[in-house]
Parts: structure tokens; sequence; C-alpha cells
């Protein structure tokens, strides 16, 4: 009975930092800190423990399809780990950070909420509870990104709002006429029924695709991801490109179109495409930015397309690029966006022509930002590289040479940005009165743990390591509708 | 054990890397170079086993081609190394030597690499020390410089995964087994794998068109990082790479030699046209450093070309003998000259050559060495150049007498562009050193002293080795070093010549040096006797005041102005030949104009939401 707690902790968390909050921020911190750090614990328990197998938690005394049930397996386990290690570490990142902006209670609880929402998400195994959750992360979300308060945040938080309200009322629409066609709100029960009204899946299959689609800021749903991931707080920045943008996504369009769709090839062709127009366009938008974390946004684009794309292949060895993807992208481009709340909090700015030679003055974030820079370029041997060259061999594996081209084109593109951001933030010959003392302990941790991931997690491919830890992950997605038998039959 | 002895040249330089990190700067010398002293004698002791695949196949293995290039790594490293230790600015040196014995372990472990993975990580990271190298650098251009550098030869690190994926799955026999695919272009994806692969050999060495990087980095980056890696090392990986291309993993047909031909030519030529005109003396070498890498393409591309008969041509493997030797020697005498002029740098406080001249009396070794590795270079006998040109030259003319018409016509003109860079060459060198060295000498400069003992040791060990190998060319590096090379592959072995032409480098190298000796003897003669007048300079009857100085830098002006070759100034000034900016250009038009699309504007990006769902229902229906 694991999976319960990764809703209930930090939802308790939330209570009693509104509850007990005084004007000093201290009590929201030590309650939201120590949720974190048990669920990130528990999380790792919850994955290791798994083994490969699929337990099901009915929360009330009825059973499928009458039930509300949360599904505990492998990809549900590996979503959660990320989840809590992002959002541990975005709180720690976040103490020095968010006294800069105010001291509240507020943002503490907002924080809590939105990583209860996406908890609740990957571990539902209920589509209109998956609806649910996935609110209330969005609802935390849109106050979490105008909480600087400032006229841009807004303007960025109501065009997320609108944005998202739409791709909700689709996916509404979709969850309503799943419900009219299979009389189940359950994901493993709308999978044995479906998929005999081929009908009603092509409809609902593309309301599904536009609705998540926009969650998970794929061309052309994109539009509102630059201005929301760069108005937001930093640590909120790389909540939402880290974890979010995937929590509610990614991980979504995984479950629905591999396992209750059962990856029909139509949706998997147009994966591939909407994946690579995703790499390229939004690769040729970050070289365009100046504005640092407008250029992460465009960047976080291009990276989902690079998932999207080695899901849409499903071969094996792609479910493997894609999964391993997922997890390197959440580390290096919530350490990007930390390195560049970490210029902000010291210059005060995020535009890259008033930035320069930060390389002397704040060091942890240079060399942070360096390896961050290396490891979404796809350079030996950080974690992006390993990913990557698992996307383009398996790219070539299944005879698609052209998309291979493409994400080396992407791959080639992405250090060309990273590089500019290198070039005028932390070279050249400028000076600021600034040292990397202003920063807390806390950031430094931040950034530095999770550089130490970007050099590190390349040996989770050591063939003991993979079958272990990555290889059950990919059986959950490749085996598509064995999820059924696995569900059900798990009652 | 020579499993431990191919892991060690790796290992043993990323742990002396590391623990430079908190050692004290002295206890890091001494540690660094002790460290490089034993894996040069390690690499010595290696050349017997090198006819072994030596184990842990799965990750490293030794051959006489990495062996070859192992070794050269070693002792470049350790000469520059000696220079480094009394060289480096403060602010620098922490890094620098943290940074130098990693860079070292991982050109180790990209030559030793048996696995295209093991490779690609080695490679990769071998590009990012270049990198790193780069933004040491001082000037304001510095980082810019190091950005496109790493933007070509990071970027092209993308293209080798490429490469060796689609070759993975062109021969799935040899698995990701690096050096025996061999494959031919029958297969579908062939020329992607081969055209990917070469992106990164070319990128690496300096190859047209993607050398746009060596001339920026070596102005902007601290001298010893461009002696050490676009001189030296990063040569050697390119061309090792190149090597492997022609002798194991494809099977290279005529077209695809005739173009490497080719583009070895465009090199040489380019590169040389645009060194003559340049004013600063680094980049005048970065350019030098990219024409010379032309004649290793040219004479590497040429291995293995088959004869009229369908047997391996003597020709072909003259050339490629001969590309190898340029190799070698290219690294010896340009690291000399990067080292020279860093030298230089270090007392004068500048590589303006207009700011410099008449240097030859204060620095009168350094000039020495200068002229040695200036005269190697421009290929003058006996100094080693000569010999590898030669050799180049003579390859092609062999290979080409089996030809048709038209590729022998084609060949022709690649060889007298090679030639004609090669005096262009020397014009060039000739501007160098008189505007270093000879001249009249500002003022600011008069007390200008000699260069540090350590690099004087440095810059004379490569000097003596430009010397021994134009004496002994045939004798030691050919027979010894590069013959075993052919082993590798039997039938070029088989046909590999036994004479290399009618040349004897001893016996010419006494010719040449006797009459300087009889000169000398006479010189010496004459002034014991008294009988030579010395005389101060005069100009037009007055003292040679500064403003009479001549630098040097002008001395080929003329040509920006000659009628076919002032379009080409042109087009390179505007940056028509420089990829990196062609690029450039491409990636912000397509920048501004999905930038345009993004206006934000809401109503905008519902529709936008709108249309897409509309296509899609269109397609999935």
């Amino acid at each position: 009975m694991i999976l319960p707690y990764f809703i209930i902790i930090p939802l308790l968390a939330a209570f009693l930092i509104t509850l007990f909050s005084r004007e000093k921020d201290y009590w929201s911190i030590t309650v939201s800190t120590i949720a974190s750090a048990t669920m990130l614990v528990l999380s790792i328990v919850c994955f290791i423990t798994l083994k490969g197998e699929t337990f099901i938690y009915n929360l009330s005394g009825w059973k499928i399809p009458f039930t509300i049930c949360l599904v505990r397996d492998s990809l549900s386990c590996f979503m959660i780990v990320i989840i809590q290690l992002i959002s541990f570490t975005s709180l720690l990142f976040s103490v020095n950070y968010i006294r800069h902006i105010s001291s509240s209670w507020k943002y503490y609880s907002l924080f809590m909420f939105l990583v209860a929402g996406m908890n609740g998400v990957v571990s539902t195994g209920d589509i209109f509870n998956l609806f649910v959750f996935m609110e209330i992360a969005l609802f935390a979300a849109y106050a979490l990104v105008s909480y600087g308060g400032k006229a841009f945040e807004f303007e960025a938080a109501f065009k997320y709002a609108v944005i998202g309200s739409i791709s909700s009322t689709l996916i509404l629409v979709g969850i309503g006429i799943t419900y009219s066609a299979t009389s189940s709100l359950t994901l493993a029960h709308i999978a044995q029924v479906l998929p005999q009204k081929p009908d009603i899946l092509v409809w609902v299959g593309v309301l599904f695709l536009v609705g998540f689609g926009i969650k998970a800021a794929i061309m052309p749903f994109h539009a509102w991801l630059p201005d929301a991931h760069s108005s937001a707080p930093a640590p909120i920045s790389s909540m939402l490109s880290g974890v979010l943008i995937k929590a509610l996504g990614i991980y979504v369009l995984i479950r629905l179109f591999f396992n209750v769709f059962g990856a029909p090839p139509v949706f998997m062709n147009i994966f591939m495409v909407l994946g690579a127009a995703s790499i390229i366009i939004a690769s040729f938008l970050a070289i365009g930015q100046w504005d640092m974390k407008r250029l992460l946004a465009y960047s976080s684009i291009s990276q989902i397309g690079f998932i999207l794309l080695a899901l849409g292949i499903s071969t094996k060895l792609a479910i493997l690029g894609a999964v391993f993807h997922i997890f390197n992208h959440a580390i290096f481009k919530s350490l990007l966006f930390y390195n560049a709340g970490s210029i902000e909090m010291a210059i005060g700015t995020r535009d890259l022509r008033e930035m320069g030679n930060l390389k002397s003055v704040l060091p942890v974030t240079y060399s942070t930002s360096l390896i961050g820079t290396l490891s979404v370029s796809g350079l030996p041997p950080f974690n992006g590289f390993f990913s990557k060259l698992i996307i383009i061999v398996a790219c070539v594996q299944a005879g698609y040479i052209t998309y291979a081209t493409i994400a080396i084109i992407g791959s080639l593109l992405t250090l060309a940005y990273f590089l500019k951001v290198q070039r005028y933030a932390f070279h050249g010959d400028k000076l600021f009165d600034v040292s990397e003392k202003s920063i807390g302990g806390g950031m430094k941790f931040a950034m530095l743990f999770l550089a130490l991931l970007c050099v590190v997690t390349g040996v989770l491919l050591i063939p003991a390591l993979r079958q272990s830890m990555l290889d059950p992950i990919v059986d959950t997605i490749f085996n598509k509708t064995e999820y059924i038998k696995l569900v059900l039959g798990s009652l | 054990m020579g499993t431990n002895e191919l892991l060690l040249l790796v290992t043993i330089p990323v742990g002396i890397g590391l623990i430079n990190i908190i050692l004290p700067n002295i206890l890091k010398k001494i540690l660094t170079f002790g460290g490089l002293a034993y894996l040069l004698s390690l690499t010595i002791q290696l050349y017997s086993k090198a006819n072994l695949s030596l184990s842990y196949k799965m990750i490293f293995a030794l051959d006489q081609l990495s062996w070859l290039t192992v070794a050269f790594i070693q002792l470049l490293g350790l000469i520059i190394l000696i220079y480094s230790l009394k060289s480096m600015d403060e602010v620098n040196e922490r890094s620098y030597f943290v940074l130098f014995p990693l860079t070292l372990a991982f050109c180790n472990g990209a030559v030793l690499s048996a696995n295209s993975i093991v490779l690609m990580i080695f490679w990769g990271l071998s590009g990012i020390s270049l990198y790193l190298f780069g933004v040491m650098g001082r000037s304001e251009s510095a980082s810019q410089s190091a950005r496109k550098t790493f933007l070509i030869v990071g970027g092209s690190d993308v293209f080798l995964i490429l490469g060796f994926v689609l070759l993975r799955f062109i021969n799935t026999n040899s698995g990701w087994a690096l050096w025996n695919s061999e494959v031919s272009f029958n297969a579908n994806f062939s020329y992607l794998a081969f055209f990917s692969i070469l992106i990164a050999a070319f990128a690496k060495a300096g190859g047209f068109p993607l050398h746009t990087w060596v001339p920026d980095f070596s102005k902007d980056a601290p001298v010893e990082g461009v002696a050490f890696l676009p001189a030296s090392l990063d040569k050697l990986l390119g061309i090792y790479l190149l090597a492997r291309m022609v002798m194991s993993l494809f099977i290279l047909h005529i077209y695809l030699q005739m173009m490497l031909l080719t583009l070895g030519a465009l090199t040489v030529i380019f590169a040389v046209m645009m060194a003559l005109l340049q004013h600063n003396g680094k980049k005048l070498l970065g350019y030098h450093a990219v024409s010379q890498v032309g004649y290793m393409i040219m004479g590497v591309g040429l291995g293995g070309m088959l004869a009229a008969n369908g047997q391996v041509a003597a020709g072909g493997i003259i050339a490629f003998i001969g590309g190898l030797f340029h190799l070698l020697n290219n690294t010896i005498y340009k690291t000399s000259l990067f080292l020279i002029m860093g030298s230089v740098e270090k007392k004068a406080g500048t590589c303006d050559l207009d700011k410099l001249g008449g240097l030859g009396t204060k620095m009168p070794i350094t000039f020495m060495f200068a002229m040695i590795s200036a005269l190697a270079i421009s290929g003058i006998p006996p100094f080693n150049g000569f010999y590898s040109k030669w050799l180049i030259y003579q390859g092609i003319i062999n290979v080409l007498k089996d030809l048709s018409v038209g590729f022998q016509i084609w060949g022709l003109l690649c060889l007298i562009l090679a030639i004609f860079g090669s005096a262009l060459t020397l014009a060039s060198f000739m501007k160098f050193l008189h505007a270093i060295f000879l001249g009249k000498r500002q003022a600011i400069h008069n007390n200008i002293t000699e260069a540090p003992t350590f690099q004087l040791i440095a810059n004379g060990i490569l000097a003596i080795i430009c010397v021994i190998f134009g004496i002994v060319a045939i004798r030691i590096p050919i027979m010894k070093l590069i013959n075993p090379v052919l082993n590798i592959k039997p039938e070029w072995s088989i046909a590999a010549p036994t004479l290399f032409g009618t040349y004897f480098p001893e016996l010419f190298s006494f010719l040449v040096i006797l009459p300087f000796i009889l000169g000398l003897i006479v010189f010496l003669i004459l002034i014991k006797k008294k009988r030579v007048r010395m005389d101060t300079n005069y100009i037009g009857g007055q003292e040679p005041v500064e403003k009479f100085r001549i630098s040097g830098t002008g001395f080929y002006n003329e040509i920006r102005d000659m009628a076919p070759l002032k379009f080409f100034y042109m087009w390179a000034d505007k940056k028509f030949f420089d990829i990196y900016d062609i690029l450039r250009g491409i990636s912000l038009f397509f920048a501004k104009l999905f930038k345009a699309l993004h206006t934000g504007q809401l109503q905008f990006y519902c529709l936008w939401i709108l249309i897409g769902m509309m296509v899609l229902l269109k397609i999935v229906k």
C-alpha cells in the first residue's frame, strides 16, 4: 500500500503548511522538505521492490470497473521516482531562491499540490481520476507561474490557463466519448473494450493526442510553453520542464496510446512526424532566443520531440531510448533551469546580452551548466549521449534513416544554442560585482547533485542495471495491452 | 600483461589529471612530467607487441597504426609539457595541468578503442577538451572562437555517431567492433556512413571545408593548447581515423579516392592562399596547420588504390606512406612553430607580425629553431617535410599512370595545386621569419631576451627531430615506424615498394650541409684574418630609423588585387568559404522565420491547435 502515500503525503503537507504557517517561511520549508524527502525515499523503495510486477490498489470496497484504482507498475514507479527527485531538488533550490521574491508559505503549499497532482496522474488507473489529478496539478502550476507577481508573469499564466483549459476540455470530451462507448473509466477496462470500436478509437485518439499533446508541448500545440516556463520562478520552470510536461503529457500519451489503444500504427507515424517537427522547429526557435529561460523552454519542446520520435518508432530499443531520455531530460533540463535561476538571482537578468564572464564569479553555476550543456547536446560521456545514441540506433535499426538524420541535426542545433548560452553568459570580459556566496547552499547542492547525476546515470545502461531498472519499464510499454491482463488479472 | 598496459595509457593520465586538481603547482608539474615520461617509455616497450592484437578487445586493442599514433601522442605530449613547465600564466596554470593529462588520456583512449562506442566517447571527450582549452584564451574573441571550434568539432561528433551506427547495421557481423567492417559501397546507406565518418575526421584534422575553426582557435587560444590539440593531437586523431577508414572500414572506389585527392588539394591551396595575407602570427600558422592537412588527405586518401590489373597499386601505397609520414612530420614542425610563436608572444607581448621584427639577434636560438621548422614545413631538403611531400607527389604520379586520360588530367591538376601550395608555403614562411626575426626591431623590444630554458629544450627537441627525420627519413621513420602499419593489410604490404625512388636522404643531406660547412670555414678564416668589413646598416645613406622599418607582412599584398584572386579574397572576406558562417546564416534565417510565426497572440495559438486537430483527424480518418 505504498502508492497512496505519494498522494496523501503532499496533500497533507499542503494542508499543514496552510494551517500552521506564520509570517516566516520556516515551517513551510520544513514540512515540504520533510514530505519531499520522505517521498523520494519511498519512491526509490517503491521502484526497487517492484521487480517488474504490477499491483492494484482499490480505494474502496468496489471492484474494477466500478472502483477508483491506483496501479503500481514499472512505468508509474519510474515516473514517481522522477517526480520526487526533481521536486526534492527544486525544493532545496527554492529555499533561497523564492525568498528573493517573497517568503510566503503559499509557494510551498502550491508546490505540494503540484506534486500531489502529478503523483496522482501517474499512479491512477482511472481516466477520470487522471483528469482530476491533472487539473489539481495544473491549477497549482498556473498559480506558480504567476508567483512573481509581475505583469508578464500574469500574462504567461493567463495564456497557460486558457490553452490548458482548451486542452482539458478536449480531454474531457474524449473521456466522455470513451465512457459512453465503454461504460467504464478504468483504463484497463477501456483497453479491453475500445479496440472493438475502431471509429470511436479514432475520435478519442485524436482528442487525447491533441489534449495531452498540448500538455506535453508537442509541435504545433506548444505555444503556451515558452511563456509559461520562462516566466515561472526557476525551480518551478524546472518542475514544469523537467517533470510536468512528462507526467501530464508524455506519460499519459504512453499509457493511453500503448497500454490502452495498443499502439495503433497510424498514431505511431503521427508521433514520429510530430516528434521530428518538434526537434527541428523548436531548435531553430531556441537559436534565435536571447532570454535564457525562453531558450531553455524551446529546448524542452525539442527534447520532447526526441522522446516522441522514439515512441513513434515503438521498437523495444526505441522505447528504451525514450524512457532513458525522459529520465535524462528531467535531470539536465532541471539543472539548466537552476543555472538560469542562479544567474538571474545573482545579476538580475535573463537576457544573455546583459551577461558575460560569469565563469569567474559563479564557478559552481558555470561548471554545472557546462555539464548540463554537454548532456543536453548529447555529448559523451554524459547521460544525454547515451539516450540519444539509443534513439539514433533505434531509428537506423528500424530503417528510418531520415529520422536518424533529423535527430542528428537536432543534436547539432542543440549544441549550437547551448554554446550560445555558454559564450554569452559565462565568457567574455564583462565585470559583475557579485559572488556565488549570494546563492544559498541549497541552490548549489541542487545544481551539483543534478550535475553529478548527468555524469553517472549513463551507468544505468550497464546490462545488469539496465535489466533490473529500465527493461521492466520498456516491457510495460512494449507489451502494450499486456497491461489489461496485468491489471485485471491482478485483482 | 598487454591488457594492463593499454589500460594504463588511459588510466594513468586520467589519474594524474584528477590528482592535479588538489596538488600545488610544483607537484602538479613533477607528477605530470613523471607520468608522461613513464607513458612514453611504456609506449616504446609496446612497439614489439604492436603486431599482436592485445586483449580487452571489447574496449581497447593495439595494432601498428594505433601504436604509431599513440607513440606520437606521448612524444608530443611530453615535449609540449616541457615547454609548458615555465610558460603558462598563473590564472590558467591550475586548470591547464588538470586538462592536459586528461586530454592525453582521451586521445589515447580514442586511438586504442576497439569498439566504436568507446571510440565515440573518447573522441567526444577530446572535443570537449579542445573547447576547454579554447575558453582559456584571454582575447575578446576567444569565447567566440571556442564556440565556433566546438560547434564544428563537437557537431561532427554527432555525424560520427550516425556513421558508426549505420556501419553497425550495414555490416551486422562485426557488431560494434571497429576495424574489420570493410564495407563496399553496394550496401544501402554506405555512402551516408562514409561521409558521416569523413566529416568527423575532417573536422578534427582541419580538412576543407571543415577547417575554419583552426585559424580562429589558433589566434585566440593559449599557444600551449594550440600546439597540443589542433597542431598535433587533433591531426593525429583525424588522420588516424581517415587511415582507418581507408584501410579497414571501407573499400574505397576510384571516384571517392579522387574526391579525397581533390579535397586535399583544395585544403592545401585555400589555406595557404589565406595564410599569405595574415598579419597575426598564430593565425598564419593556423592556416598552415590546415594547409598541411591537405597533403595528408591526398596521400592517405589514395591508399589501396587499385592498378589496372586489379592489384593494389604501388603508387597508392607510396602516397599512403607519404601521407602518414607527412602527418608525423607536420605534428613535429607545426608544434615547434606554434611553440616558437608562443615564446615570441610571451616575450614581446604580441603575435601581431606588424609589431614584431628584428628579434633574431635577441632570440638567436629560437630563431634558428624557427628557421629549421619553417624550412621543414616548406618542404626544403634535407628536412623531413621535403621527403614526405616528395613521396606523396611520387605516389600520385605513379597512381595516375594507370588511369584514363580524364582521371590523369584531374589528378595532375590536384598535383599542380599541391606543388604550388608548397611553393607558397615557402613564400609565406619567408614572410613569417622576416616579420619576426629579421628587419629593424622596434625600440620597445630592445630589452627582449632569449626564451626560457624549458621552452628552448622543447623547441630544440622538435628541431632536432625535424633534422633527423629528414636525414634518415627512409631508415627510421619509414622503415621502422610507418612500413609496419602496412602489415595490417597484407595485400598492401605486398604492394609496398622496397625502394622509394632515387632519393638518398643521407647523401643528399651531406651534399646540402657540406657547402654550408665550407662556407662557415671560409667565413671563420676570413674573420680571423680580419678581412671581413663590419659596418652599420643604412638606407639611402641614412641611419635606418624606425619609420623605415619593413615588417614583411605586406610582402604579398598585391595578390589580393590580382584579377582572378581578388574574387577569392573578396568572397573569403565575406565568409563565403566558412561553413560555420554559412550554417549560422541558414539557422538564423529559419529562426527568424519561425519566430515570426510566434506572435504571442492567444487567438493565433488557439488557431494552431484547431488546425492541428483537423489535420490529425483528416490523417487518421
